[in-house]
């Protein structure tokens, strides 16, 4: 029989078939406490004994037998054997079918064609595929709602995957990570086949056939290369004997049409109050046929702008252009929305702009001069603070600075403690203890710009800043001064820039790479960078001395600019226009450590980061629904303070998030669908099949009804195992029975 | 395990006392019954007198008295009958069993000790035979005080034991006993009836009146063991494991089988058959057998 058995559920509980043996052992030992008795009529017993002797040992052994098999037959349930459908005990058996129904939950499921969206489409079907499966049979249904991430919404009964189901109103904002989905089958596609080595469990995906839901970004099809997870999780199901069955349950069109808010940016950063910034928004038209006269609505802070109208051309995008200015800091929202259409999630969304304050940058002459045109300070200040028009107006500038000599900042009549970043110009010496203040100041956060001159020494610089360790403040250690010798014949130029870096960004560009690496260098100082630091650019010089030289410095940022800021040791002042933007994105990025990003894809994880305590934090979700979060801020700093991570589900919801809690400004931030979404492109049936052979493209309309018998099924043999054990057990009583009240002693 | 004798209770000693009279009318109903005396008309020795009651015969009022002393009193004599009761005692080990306080051997004891009492109570002669296979022992038959203690002794000192076979027995026994009487076998008869029967034929043909007292032990009647049991055969007879219960119905089927045959096959001889237990009371089982003898003996339907 057990050739006939494919295998064992619980194969080590086949053991428990040795426990027939008890009835019998129980009998031997019986025959071994028969009472002894001096008999006279033996001669009758004897005849007696002879007489019923077959049919006693016929009943005793057919009791035997009995007891036996309804524990040989109950160990064996307990087992769980199984034996295929091609067995000769198939007939006996009853198929459990395992259904595992991967339900597409991604935001292009929200897709609404007549009447029904393609999720109501899904979760429909699922309802039907639950239905046919029999609870009482031992049918299972795992049911995953499967969005940016896998969520098992219900395991094993049947009855609860649909009240799960019923629950399950909407599709979410995210994109479909299959190969996440299919990897939260295969686990218990493995639990499952631990013990057969093979498991039979009916994989149903039930999608639009979204095209990028099956290839990764990176690996488009025309690539020839499949998304990589999910080829892995593929290979696994198929090691497992697994078919993953595909239902295309998605729009009828090959190619849907659906207009999109692609994105919603600033173009460039924004940079302060009344700073203008413009608020690009590109609209994609993902349908084959053009889209005219598509408007474009946007609100700023809950109020409406003008609208504009585009034209987006098929399989195309458009751009739309707001101006924006901000008279405070602090978060603004921008909401971009276009006319409803099939996919209403992507027909908005929502940008946070995180206006930030004035950066406040104090300016430490160390060797003012009478005039203020010649003293390397006041340049610096002119460019912080430019007099004249344009986007380096006055009126424009996000920088606060403010000048003092190093005496008023020892003396404490300047706190630096009120600054963001703070430019040490040609500083000779600072007294250790200002050294430390700054040393910790920074360690906060804020920044520290160093450049050089004169009245610079090596060693007393050293001294001051720099530390093998990394403890001290310069990025660098200065080691000697380097001087042309000749001015008129000879400079040294900066051959060799960080161009992806922000603050020489601007550099990259071929037209403006000349304002930095041909502007004339006629001394500075060579420096040997501590490890761990970051040199953004460097001299021609044979040591290829560094220029600028950045590091991290706990929680706030030093550079060093081994040059000066004025003419005496470089043209780079009166160079072109070089000087301005170098060092207005230098502060710029210097002071960027303040931003925080303020948009994510939905799941992404936001952590803010305060000055002051926060009481009651409480969450304000898209729609309007608020929570308390019962996490407490976590202190990281003096004065700073980390507020609870959210992410995951707390932020699956595209829209806007806000933060209030006592004693601390209000912080925004927005999350928005990915753009993929809003490409409904599905994948065509040859390329699904094509695409890994364990996919199985079927259209739930087109001969649904004999899909089961194409699946292999598990023969179960517990339940007629029970109802052996169960008969041998009644008969075994009423065999005793019977043979009791036969024997009994009338 | 025997009991002696001697150690009987007193009750029924005092009993079996109370059998005198009825013995006396036994015996003679045994003689005026079936076995005419060879000595009839001889040897009447006078006994004693005693005062007439209603009922004596005129015949024996003894008129000198009357005449002397104007009393009515009638002459006793002590009348010498030719009663000759032989004891066959089954000593064999099948009779040691017992699942009460007496085995059946002691039971035959019993039985064989008042009837030898009784009878030599009446100066009858009685003679006593302890046989297993063969007769082991033996008392020859006598009369008097000397007799008794030689019967008793005998029977205090013998024990069961030793194979049986009761048909052989008889049949020696037949050829042996010169003086034609009562003889009376205490046995289970557990052996083979066909040569029991032949044993008490030739008796029968040989002028005897055999009496069989089949004791049984109730445990060999109900056979109503509960637990598993391996019964060690006395006599050497085999062991066999077994679960009384299953083979309950088959034994006492044939165990009633072998009895019905013994009864049908004694009464078909004309022979006396009584089968008791031991826990059937000695001085009530002859009590009941002698007085339905007497009944008999006067007439009644044997």
């Amino acid at each position: 029989m057990l050739a006939l058995i494919e295998g064992f559920v619980h194969p080590a509980l086949v053991a428990g078939v040795s426990l027939a043996s008890v009835p019998l052992i129980i009998h031997l030992l019986n025959r071994q406490r028969h009472r002894p008795v001096s008999w006279a009529a033996m001669s009758f017993v004897l005849a007696a004994y002879r007489k019923t002797r077959r049919r006693v040992q016929l009943e005793n052994l057919l009791l035997l037998l009995l007891r036996m098999a309804a524990i040989a037959a109950l160990a064996l349930a307990v087992a769980r054997p199984f034996t295929s459908t091609d067995s000769s005990l198939g007939g006996l058996t009853e198929s459990r079918r395992d259904v595992a129904i991967v339900l597409d939950a991604s935001a292009s499921t929200g897709f609404r064609e007549e009447i029904d969206t393609v999720f109501e489409r899904i979760t429909t079907r699922a309802r039907e595929i639950l239905a046919e499966l029999d609870g009482d049979r031992g049918d299972r249904a795992h049911l995953v709602l499967a969005g940016a991430w896998p969520r098992l919404t219900a395991w094993g009964d049947v009855k609860n995957s649909l009240t799960v189901l019923e629950t399950i109103q909407d599709p979410t904002d995210e994109e479909l990570d299959l190969a996440a989905a299919l990897g939260e089958v295969l686990e218990f596609a493995r639990e499952e086949a631990a013990s057969t080595e093979e498991s039979r469990v009916e994989v149903r995906v039930l999608t639009d056939l979204q095209r990028g839901s099956f290839y990764s970004r990176r690996a488009q099809p025309e690539d020839g290369e499949e998304a990589g997870d999910l080829a892995d999780v593929l290979d696994e199901l198929a090691l497992l004997g697994l078919k993953v069955v595909v239902e295309d349950l998605g729009p009828v069109a090959p190619v849907p049409p659906n207009l999109s808010l692609a994105s919603l940016e600033t173009e460039s950063p924004i940079l302060g109050p009344s700073s203008p910034v413009d608020l690009r928004v590109t609209v994609a038209n993902h349908g084959p046929d053009p889209k005219a006269a598509v408007r474009v609505a946007l609100e700023v802070d809950g109020e409406r702008r003008p609208s504009q109208v585009v034209d987006v051309p098929p399989r195309g995008r458009a751009e739309v252009v707001f101006p924006l200015s901000f008279e405070t800091s602090g978060p603004h929202v921008a909401r971009a929305l276009l006319e409803g259409d099939r996919l209403a999630a992507d027909d908005e969304r929502v940008l946070v702009l995180d206006v930030p304050d004035p950066l406040r940058v104090l300016v430490v002459n160390g060797a003012p001069a009478a005039e203020v045109e010649r003293d390397a300070a006041g340049r610096l200040l002119m460019v912080l603070e430019p007099t004249g028009e344009g986007r380096f107006s006055a009126a424009g500038s996000p920088f606060l600075p403010d000048e003092a000599k190093p005496r008023e900042i020892e003396s404490g009549d300047v706190d630096i403690a009120e600054y963001d970043l703070i430019w040490l110009v040609d500083v000779d010496s600072l007294s250790i203890d200002l050294v430390e203040r700054l040393e910790e100041h920074v360690g906060r956060g804020a920044s520290l710009v160093i450049s050089l001159g004169g009245r610079v020494l090596a060693d007393t610089f050293n001294d001051r800043f720099y530390r093998p360790d990394g403890s001290g403040l310069s990025p660098a250690e200065l080691l000697r001064p380097v001087a042309v010798a000749s001015r008129r014949d000879n400079y040294h130029r900066v051959s060799a820039f960080d161009a992806t870096h922000p603050a020489l960004t601007l550099f990259a560009e071929e037209r403006w790479k000349a304002l930095l690496t041909e502007a004339p260098f006629y001394q500075f100082y060579a420096a040997r960078p501590l490890e761990g630091s970051r040199v953004l650019a460097s001299f021609d010089d044979p040591a290829g001395s560094p220029f600028l030289v950045e590091r991290e410095y706990d929680r706030g940022r030093v550079i060093l600019w081994t040059s000066t800021i004025d003419e005496s040791w470089t043209a780079l002042p009166t160079w072109g226009p070089a000087l301005v933007p170098l060092v207005f994105d230098l502060v710029r990025y210097a002071g960027s450590g303040r931003e925080r990003p303020t948009t994510f894809a939905p799941g992404g994880t936001f952590a803010a980061e305060v000055s002051s305590f926060p009481r009651r934090v409480e969450l304000t979700v898209p729609g309007g629904s608020r929570r308390v979060l019962d996490e407490e801020p976590l202190e990281v700093g003096p004065d700073l303070w980390r507020l609870p991570a959210i992410g995951g589900h707390q932020t699956a919801r595209a829209g806007l998030y806000r933060l209030d809690a006592d004693g601390v400004d209000p912080i925004a931030f927005s999350v928005q669908i990915e753009p993929s979404e809003s490409d409904l492109s599905k994948m065509s049936p040859t390329e699904v099949s094509g695409l890994h052979p364990a996919l199985e493209l079927r259209i739930p309309d087109e001969g649904a009804g004999d899909e089961e018998d194409d699946l292999p099924r598990r023969g179960r043999l517990w339940r007629l195992l029970a109802l052996i054990a169960l008969a041998a057990l009644v008969g075994e009583s009423l065999w005793a029975a019977w043979i009791g009240r036969r024997r009994r002693i009338r | 395990m025997s009991t002696r004798i001697e150690s009987l209770d007193p009750a029924v000693l005092d009993r079996l006392s109370h059998l005198s009279l009825v013995a006396r009318t036994v015996v003679e109903g045994f003689m005026a019954g079936h076995h005419r005396s060879p000595h009839r008309g001889s040897s009447v020795e006078f006994q004693q007198h005693r005062e007439y009651v209603p009922g004596d015969e005129l015949r024996r009022i003894d008129w000198k008295v009357f005449a002397k002393s104007d009393r009515l009193v009638v002459k006793e004599f002590i009348e010498e009958t030719n009663l000759a009761l032989h004891l066959l005692v089954d000593a064999s080990e099948s009779m040691a069993y017992h699942s009460g306080k007496w085995s059946k051997f002691d039971y035959a004891r019993w039985c064989s000790a008042a009837m030898a009492h009784l009878t030599l109570s009446q100066r009858d002669t009685v003679g006593l035979v302890l046989f297993d296979e063969t007769g082991r022992s033996k008392v020859p038959p006598g009369s008097g005080a000397p007799q008794r203690q030689a019967i008793i002794g005998m029977l205090e000192e013998s024990e069961a034991s030793g194979p049986t076979q009761i048909g052989s027995v008889l049949n020696w026994v037949a050829t042996r006993l010169s003086r034609r009487g009562i003889v009376a076998v205490f046995s289970d008869f557990f052996d083979d009836l066909d040569t029991i029967l032949e044993g008490l034929r030739r008796l029968s043909f040989a002028g005897h009146e055999p009496i069989l007292f089949q004791i049984l032990d109730p445990q060999e009647v109900a056979f109503d063991f509960e637990n598993l049991t391996r019964f060690i055969g006395l006599e050497k007879t085999g062991i066999q494991k077994i679960d009384p219960r299953a083979i309950r119905d088959a034994y006492l089927e044939e165990i009633g089988r072998h009895n019905q045959t013994l009864a049908r096959q004694a009464q078909a001889l004309s022979i006396d058959c009584l089968s008791v237990t031991t826990t059937q009371g000695v001085d009530s089982v002859l009590s009941t057998y002698l007085a339905h003898r007497t009944v008999r003996a006067r007439g009644g339907t044997r």
